[in-house]
């Protein structure tokens, strides 16, 4: 595994990041960047302006064509195939779409993400309990995701990133297919799982959102970091 | 991998079964058609094995004299036969002990109808019922004898080795018969296998992209689905199986019923865990297979692995 030594290196690091497409859809140009562990940070930008790229080199769904990258002590671009998982375990995603299993009841979508790494059942009852209780599902561990309004879906999709105790949230657009107030709830939650001691990366074009929360912005157009209030207002 | 994933991945597996019933009982039957043709080849050639080895034991010729020959036409034929340097026994049968020996392999009903051939109206041959000393030398000396047929009265020749070679050569057709139907048949099951499995790793594509995004490895994403391939595969097993035996049976009591053929076919017993320990073998590693080739694919493919399904 290819992991840089130092717990005060910073949790993300992109150096001079380019990605283009193969189909020549030149995605990002010389990103850099460097994220704290305990921040919290809005990536913003217009779509297509290379969030979602950003996000699939942060998850290593893609591999940049120039520049390093480094996520949790693993350097992206020399990873090896089978380390991957390893460096997914240490952050947990959430999804626009939530992504839950229809057929699933709410304990069993949580619980779907301890199966994968294979915990044990007394320790997935205890985890995936307390994981809803924090997002205030305690009394809908048994209901099916179609009898939950959007805001609770997404709030299943939350317990479900954090279960793994993982130190970072990759959230993209996660108020995405929520309406407005359940929007502010999310994010409130998301505050609160980040003062304890979790990073969070949110992908947002919710300007009112980010303007009201007050958080590190960064602003990405034409796959370039235009605006990062990193020390001091954008 | 630990215990405790073993056992729910496992779980996963059976349960894919039996939720894309449709496509399973569509590669179950594949599978079985091609173990079947198999299973009856490897039937077919265990009991050539066996008439052959009979008929390669007897080391006689069978000469047929002329009708109405005299005793001392007979005697001319049985001195010039001995004198023949690797014939080590000469054996007379007489029409009426032939039509004995083949009535006494009847039930007594049966031995009835052949109560008319008794007598004159006997249409069978006397013989002269030749052993040789030298197996090796066969050919050469059935060639001698079947020269004694121009100044004597000998109507045939017949050795069992005619038999044999046909037997051996009709053995030969079907076995390059169904080598090549069977592999037509095994890349027919595989490819419904992996379209199954495709079937399966489609409805399952959520689950998959999940997976993926909380760090579950490439083995933990296969393992169901190479489950759900073997045990496919050892269903279409024990039906193939069943259907061997079955039609084995039939065949084994329309040959023993035949009045024509004196065969006794082996007990499917003999060669049942010979057949069955192949068709589980072949049958989980064609599940295997066909599993493994459909998600390959999908585990290597990188970019837009789960944030897009």
């Amino acid at each position: 595994m290819l992991k840089v030594p130092g717990a005060m290196l910073p949790l993300i690091e992109f150096k001079g990041v380019n990605k283009t497409y193969d189909n020549g859809t030149k995605a990002l140009a010389d990103v850099n960047l460097k994220v704290s562990r305990g921040e919290f940070v809005f990536i913003v930008g217009a779509s297509g302006a290379g969030k979602s790229t950003f996000m699939r080199l942060l998850t290593r769904e893609e591999a940049p064509n120039s520049g390093e990258i480094i996520v949790n002590g693993f350097k992206l671009s020399k990873i090896r195939h089978k380390d991957i998982p390893l460096l997914r375990r240490t952050m947990g995603i959430v999804f626009q779409d939530f992504r839950l299993i229809p057929t699933m009841n709410v304990f069993e979508n949580v619980s779907f993400a301890m199966r994968v790494v294979g915990a044990s059942n007394r320790e997935i009852r205890r985890r995936v309990s307390n994981a809803l209780t924090l997002v205030g599902l305690g009394g809908k561990a048994r209901s099916r995701p179609s009898e939950l309004s959007g805001g609770e879906q997404q709030r299943v999709g939350l317990a479900r990133a954090l279960v793994n105790n993982p130190t970072m949230i990759i959230a993209d657009e996660p108020t995405g297919n929520v309406d407005p107030n359940m929007s502010y709830e999310i994010v409130e939650l998301l505050s609160e799982i980040n003062r304890r001691g979790t990073t969070i990366i949110m992908v947002t074009h919710e300007h009112q959102l980010v303007r009201d929360f007050n958080r590190r912005v960064v602003m990405i157009e034409n796959g370039m970091v235009v605006a990062d209030n990193f020390d001091g207002g954008i | 991998m630990k215990a405790r994933s073993f056992q729910y991945l496992t779980f996963e597996g059976l349960k894919n079964v039996w939720v894309n019933r449709l496509m399973s009982v569509a590669s179950v039957g594949v599978l079985t058609a091609c173990m079947l043709l198999m299973g009856i080849a490897i039937a077919f050639s265990f009991n050539v094995d066996v008439i052959m080895g009979t008929v390669e034991d007897q080391n006689v010729v069978m000469v047929y004299l002329e009708d109405g020959l005299s005793d001392g036409d007979r005697q001319e034929v049985e001195d010039a036969l001995r004198a023949i340097d690797n014939v080590k026994n000469l054996e007379y049968v007489s029409k009426e002990v032939a039509l004995d020996s083949i009535t006494q392999g009847f039930r007594d009903d049966q031995k009835l109808l052949f109560e008319e051939f008794k007598g004159e109206e006997n249409p069978l041959p006397d013989a002269l019922k030749v052993t040789y000393k030298d197996l090796s030398l066969f050919d050469e000396t059935t060639g001698q004898i079947e020269q004694m047929k121009q100044n004597m009265k000998i109507s045939e020749v017949s050795n069992k080795r005619d038999v044999a070679n046909q037997v051996n050569s009709l053995r030969n057709v079907i076995n390059i018969a169904s080598i090549w139907l069977i592999a037509l048949l095994m890349v027919i099951a595989l490819v419904i296998i992996s379209n199954t499995i495709r079937i399966t790793m489609f409805s399952r594509k959520l689950e998959i992209s999940i997976m993926k995004a909380v760090g579950a490895t490439d083995g933990f994403i296969r393992f169901p689905f190479m489950i759900e391939g073997i045990i496919l595969g050892i269903i279409a097993a024990g039906v193939a199986f069943g259907l061997v035996y079955l039609i084995y049976r039939l065949a084994a009591d329309a040959v023993t019923g035949n009045l024509m053929l004196n065969l006794n076919l082996l007990p499917f017993g003999s060669f049942a865990a010979i057949i069955f320990g192949i068709f589980l073998v072949l049958g989980a590693i064609a599940g295997m297979l066909g599993s493994l080739v459909s998600i390959r694919k999908y585990l290597k493919r990188e970019g837009s692995e789960f944030s897009e399904i």
